[in-house]
């Protein structure tokens, strides 16, 4: 009884821990290059509608339609950095209006489209034979769909990029001193668009995967807070790729666990565990805070904008 | 400290409560009655508010008037404001608001505007120009977990729950008093999503509950996506705001739906004839007098359990009262003593559950 339960519980996480990994994940590589990205639900909300309306709009199936996400996203984006990079508007400020441009728009285009409340078949899960016949991990690990195989890889791709190529270390150098790195003949703004755009894709593909992968359906908003969630998330992992993983495990695992223990009917307040992931979150701030600056990579000129002449 | 303060509000409630006289005479229109609303949602949401303009059209037919509509207007003062006043300015004299934050808007926009009627569904205010209206949801979903026991093989019934607030539990309470009445053993486990509209959310809760064994799911949330998930897993629902067939065909049994023309049609008629005067609590409306009815049964509902189903209908509509004494909660405690019935203002603050409910505390 309690292994069946433990066992439903943890093959649930992966799905619900996708979005937010893919999310932080994108948003990491934006704050990266030196750009602070609070639109992250707004760029979430246009994978979500895009990813839905390729579907119902142009009869893709569900992967494809996940790309559709990512180009609506990453297209998007471009005005973003026009605006924080070429124009240097205040970012905390253009983030934020990316969040109600992108609530208004996607409202807009899916009433008017008649998108809302269609229910679509969404992504299958794949059974990786043999590995899913292993006992009780095997279905954990290996009988989910393709987007969840595919998020590790995706931060060993994005970790191994950003520590390990020279393209990497240009954009954490345009993130830590874009002045240097101007000095040293790097194309600051052009890196901070190409990092905004790749980013924001990651992030369109994680509002795409909730609405095709988890809910199947559009409405309106229906991203829910999540896209704040994952800009905590990429503080509280102190800007290092794997640690954001494991917070998105942590609130995808407590996302899965509290309608299973409220079924179940185990009488623990939900507001309680709903509060777990927070506290753990100020736990780490209050701990990496006591042991000094430990191992955070926060970009040094984060939220800051380039103009060559300020040198 | 919990319990005092619990304590200290009910006392404020109770003299608040004191009946504040009804209002001095009735409300007197200038002119032929122009009516327009204002929806806080999109009017395709599938649920509450699609639900609200299904109605304006219904009411346009019937009066044959015509009835603006300005749609997605957040909840906020600064956006209900101007969206009022335009319709004001315009000659509207009729405004029809359908949003609970709504309410304190709608107070300031009919102190200032004396000469305007306001009515706003799910609100909380009243004047002499203004009635707030919302249903006795209790009576629909009674009537629904009557169709859900009847469907159940199992005995077992999920509730896919938004938060956890009086016209939620109400529902939930009156939906395992319903399923009692076809099945004593029938048991309703509730999972709030702490959000009105997430499917993300509310795919999870109906999932988890169906993986429990749960063969039938109840829902008061404001999209399909329950009826949906039942759908796929071949088991059966029912529905809250609209007939939600329109999502689940096979799955759904029955739906707790809204027919607010019932409430604006006779109401627009009273204020053109110069006898409306809005209640002093608002409109809280039953079967009989027109907001919530039920689209019933599909096919898993077995003939005379429908014919039963139709028949508490009628007596809901004779006047028979769900949550009648003698009434105890889950905990053994007597809520409601032989031969009383709830009150209103306790059915608003109701945070207790009937035996026969899981819910989390």
């Amino acid at each position: 009884m309690f292994a069946d339960f433990l066992l439903d519980w943890l093959s649930a996480v992966p799905g619900f821990a996708v979005p937010f990994a893919l999310a932080a994940l994108g948003l990491l590589v934006i704050e990266k290059a030196g750009v602070l990205s609070l639109g992250a639900e707004g760029f979430m909300l246009v994978g979500a509608l895009s990813g839905i309306g390729a579907i119902l709009g142009l009869g893709s199936q569900p992967l494809p339609a996940l790309a559709v996400s990512a180009a609506a996203a990453a297209l998007l984006s471009v005005l973003f950095s026009f605006l924080v990079v070429s124009l240097r508007v205040n970012q905390v400020i253009a983030g934020l209006s990316f969040v109600f441009l992108a609530q208004g728009l996607t409202g807009l285009i899916g009433t008017t489209e008649g998108w809302v409340n269609r229910p679509v078949e969404g992504l299958r899960s794949l059974s990786l034979i043999p590995l899913v016949d292993i006992p009780v991990i095997g279905p954990v690990l290996f009988r989910q769909d393709v987007v969840v195989f595919l998020t590790v890889p995706a931060f060993a791709v994005v970790a191994w990029f950003l520590t390990r190529t020279l393209t990497g270390l240009r954009l954490r150098a345009v993130g830590d001193g874009p002045d240097a790195a101007d000095a040293a003949g790097i194309g600051v703004a052009r890196m901070r668009y190409g990092a905004v755009a790749a980013g924001a894709a990651l992030v369109g593909i994680a509002g795409g995967y909730l609405s095709v992968g988890t809910a199947r359906i559009w409405v309106e908003g229906m991203t829910g807070g999540r896209g704040w969630i994952a800009i905590a998330l990429v503080i509280f992992a102190r800007w290092q790729p794997w640690r954001a993983l494991a917070g998105a495990l942590l609130f995808g695992a407590i996302e899965a666990l509290i309608p299973r223990i409220a079924a179940v009917g185990v009488q623990v307040p939900q507001y309680f565990i709903a509060m777990i992931p927070y506290l753990a979150t100020l736990g780490v701030m209050i701990w990496t805070c006591l042991r000094g600056n430990g191992g955070s990579l926060e970009p040094r000129a984060l939220g800051v904008a380039h103009l060559r002449e300020d040198r | 400290m919990i319990r005092s303060i619990a304590t200290c509000a009910a006392l404020g409630l109770a003299v608040a409560g004191q009946a504040p006289a009804a209002f001095a005479a009735p409300f007197k229109l200038e002119g032929e009655p122009k009516v327009a609303m204002i929806l806080f949602g999109p009017k395709n949401d599938g649920g509450w508010s699609q639900a609200m303009d299904e109605a304006r059209q219904r009411t346009e037919k019937a009066l044959g008037i015509s009835i603006p509509v300005a749609e997605n207007i957040q909840e906020t003062a600064t956006s209900i404001r101007p969206a009022a006043e335009l319709f004001i300015k315009r000659g509207y004299n009729i405004i029809i608001g359908t949003a609970y934050a709504f309410s304190d808007t709608f107070k300031e926009l009919s102190e200032k505007y004396p000469k305007v009627a306001f009515v706003n569904g799910s609100g909380t205010t009243t004047g002499p120009n203004l009635e707030s209206f919302y249903g006795r949801t209790y009576e629909t979903h009674y009537l629904c977990g009557m169709a859900a026991g009847a469907a159940s093989k199992s005995g077992r019934i999920g509730f896919v729950a938004a938060n956890p607030f009086g016209i939620v539990n109400w529902t939930i309470n009156a939906y395992e008093l319903g399923a009692r009445q076809m099945n004593p053993a029938a048991v309703t486990t509730a999972v709030y999503t702490g959000a009105w509209k997430d499917p993300v959310k509310e795919r999870a809760a109906a999932a988890a509950l169906i993986g429990q064994g749960m063969d039938v799911i109840g829902q008061h949330v404001d999209t399909p996506t329950p009826q949906i998930v039942a759908q796929e897993k071949g088991i059966l629902a029912t529905g809250h705001h609209r007939d939600m067939r329109e999502f689940a065909p096979a799955a759904t049994q029955c739906s707790s739906v809204w027919y607010w023309d019932r409430y604006f049609v006779p109401t627009i008629r009273k204020i053109q004839a110069g006898t409306w005067e809005p209640r002093p609590y608002g409109a809280f409306l039953s079967i009989k007098e027109g907001g919530p009815d039920i689209v019933c049964c599909g096919p898993a509902v077995p003939k005379e359990a429908a014919d039963r189903i139709m028949s508490e209908r009628q007596a809901l509509i004779d006047g028979k009262q769900i949550f009648a004494g003698p009434l105890k909660d889950r905990d053994g405690i007597e809520r409601v003593v032989d031969g009383a019935i709830f009150g209103d203002a306790e059915l608003w603050k109701m945070d207790w559950f009937v035996q026969g409910v899981v819910t989390q505390r």
